[in-house]
């Protein structure tokens, strides 16, 4: 491994192989990425990956216009020679109440003023229901959709920035922890690994989710990360039944099927989770999950789970990521997501190296900066679980 | 083909019941899986793999391999080497991983 690097990157998730990528295409020679387990090992590939323009605040609807384009092409963009599994048939959001509805009319209203091209359109319950045969329309009051939503494998995302920032020489080393964040003075010079390896580099970037926070104590940063896990349950393969992604807010739920024909079934439960990195799965949301999907969609009470498992959002205060600089010079996040981050990752991945590279990002995100909690100026995300 | 002697185990079979299979009357014994009874009748192919519509047999007759998912009544990925027979039964061979919504 070297010693020496331009920057080093923590995190080895969709977010880490994107920054590396994006930095690499801009001409950076010497950037290490760092990941402790596998690529995509943690949050990334524990996510359920929907894709989608429904935000409810005007940052992350920026990010996901421009993150949802990329994702469209980025088997081309990065020649990757197989596939994202890309599923693009739409994003259902449930509505369990008029209050719900009008949020999403909101949203819906604020996504067509940012981008007159949106799609997002308000469905009744029956509409819904065409979408998903044999939807439940018990106490459903409509729904939130767009078309041109979906999901894709949060593996082949990841691995295909990986493969990109490979070729154009990042050096990704997996099985290396980080320990620890050097710092003298007012900037970062460098890591130090698990194993006493030392990479000197005048920028660090910290992209390992809820792992961030001990980076953050150790440069004297405190950033307001607790991880909370999310379970997923995922069934025997069946034909495809279920072409696009739904999500309820009002339950904690989200389902999606892949292309192999299993179905991903999503249920957190923000109240009731100690705020650990415990990423073991539980009986109790096998109960849970089941209980709330077939609520959902009764069709599923026959079908058979074959498996499950569990990881950890990242969450902050407002639900919102944390993104760009820090007082620390040299030391960037970009960390936080709570659930959503996967789906931006192409975006934020080039606005955190055009802020590396000392440049204008293409899209302002300093709403998103980690002094924005000390400032009170919070930015909470209505739409998200 | 069935063990009808055994130097060590006891068969106690349970009553005849009879059921069909692809709309074949089968006879089985109370008691005995769907997959034990199919064997028993020569039945050797259980389903066919996916991509390559390859045979697949009885493989590991614990209800984990996948190999022998049929419809049974109607229900699609029934794991018929754990699922006992019932007198009646209608068991088909199943094409695909099973349409849930075409079933309801």
């Amino acid at each position: 491994m070297k010693t020496k690097a331009e920057a080093v990157i923590i995190g080895g998730g969709v977010h880490g192989c994107s920054i590396a990528y994006h930095l690499a295409k801009k001409g950076w020679k010497d950037v290490v990425l760092l990941e402790k387990g596998t690529l995509a090992c943690g949050a990334t590939g524990r996510s359920v990956a929907g894709i989608r323009h429904q935000f409810g605040t005007e940052i992350n609807v920026r990010l996901a216009k421009e993150s949802v384009k990329r994702m469209e092409n980025l088997e081309e963009e990065l020649d990757y020679n197989s596939s994202i599994e890309l599923l693009q048939n739409g994003y259902l959001m449930l509505a369990y109440s008029e209050e719900e509805l009008d949020l999403f009319r909101c949203n819906r209203d604020l996504q067509r003023n940012i981008d007159p091209h949106n799609m997002t359109e308000i469905l009744a319950p029956e509409q819904a229901a065409d979408l998903v045969p044999g939807l439940n329309l018990e106490g459903l009051f409509g729904a939130s959709f767009n078309r041109r939503d979906g999901h894709a494998s949060p593996f082949h995302v990841t691995q295909a920035y990986a493969d990109a920032a490979t070729r154009l020489g990042v050096d990704i080393h997996t099985g290396v922890e980080v320990a620890k964040v050097k710092k003298e003075k007012d900037r970062v010079t460098g890591i130090i690994t698990t194993t006493g390896q030392e990479i000197n580099a005048p920028i660090v970037i910290g992209a390992a989710g809820a792992f961030t926070k001990k980076f953050g104590e150790q440069v004297g940063l405190d950033i307001p990360v607790v991880p909370e896990r999310h379970q997923v349950a995922v069934t025997e393969p069946l034909e495809m039944i279920l072409g696009i992604m739904v999500i309820s807010f009002a339950h904690g739920t989200y389902f999606k099927q892949t292309p192999h024909g299993s179905l991903l079934l999503g249920v957190g439960d923000p109240e009731g989770e100690v705020k650990d990195f415990n990423e073991r799965s539980s009986w109790q949301f096998l109960y849970d999950v089941v209980q709330k999907t077939t609520f959902h969609w009764p069709a599923l009470r026959e079908v058979n789970i074959i498996r499950q498992w569990a990881g950890l959002y990242d969450m902050t205060p407002d639900s919102q990521g944390i993104v760009g600089r820090t007082p620390v010079d040299g030391f960037y996040l970009d960390l936080g997501w709570s659930g959503h981050g996967f789906q931006l990752a192409p975006a934020v991945g080039q606005v955190m190296a055009e802020i590396i590279s000392g440049e204008t990002p293409f899209i302002d995100v300093s709403c998103m900066c980690l002094e924005r909690f000390e400032r009170g100026e919070l930015i909470p995300e209505p739409a998200c679980v | 083909m069935r063990i009808e002697d055994h130097p060590i185990i006891k068969f106690k079979r349970g009553k005849p019941v009879s059921f069909t299979f692809e709309g074949r009357q089968i006879e089985a014994f109370e008691g005995e899986t769907i997959a034990a009874a199919l064997h028993a009748a020569g039945v050797r192919v259980l389903s066919h793999s996916h991509n390559l519509k390859r045979p697949r047999g009885f493989f590991c007759a614990i209800g984990n391999c996948s190999s022998c998912l049929m419809k049974v009544n109607g229900a699609y990925n029934v794991r018929i080497c754990v699922e006992p027979v019932n007198e009646g039964d209608r068991v088909e061979m199943q094409e695909g991983r099973g349409d849930i919504i075409a079933q309801a």
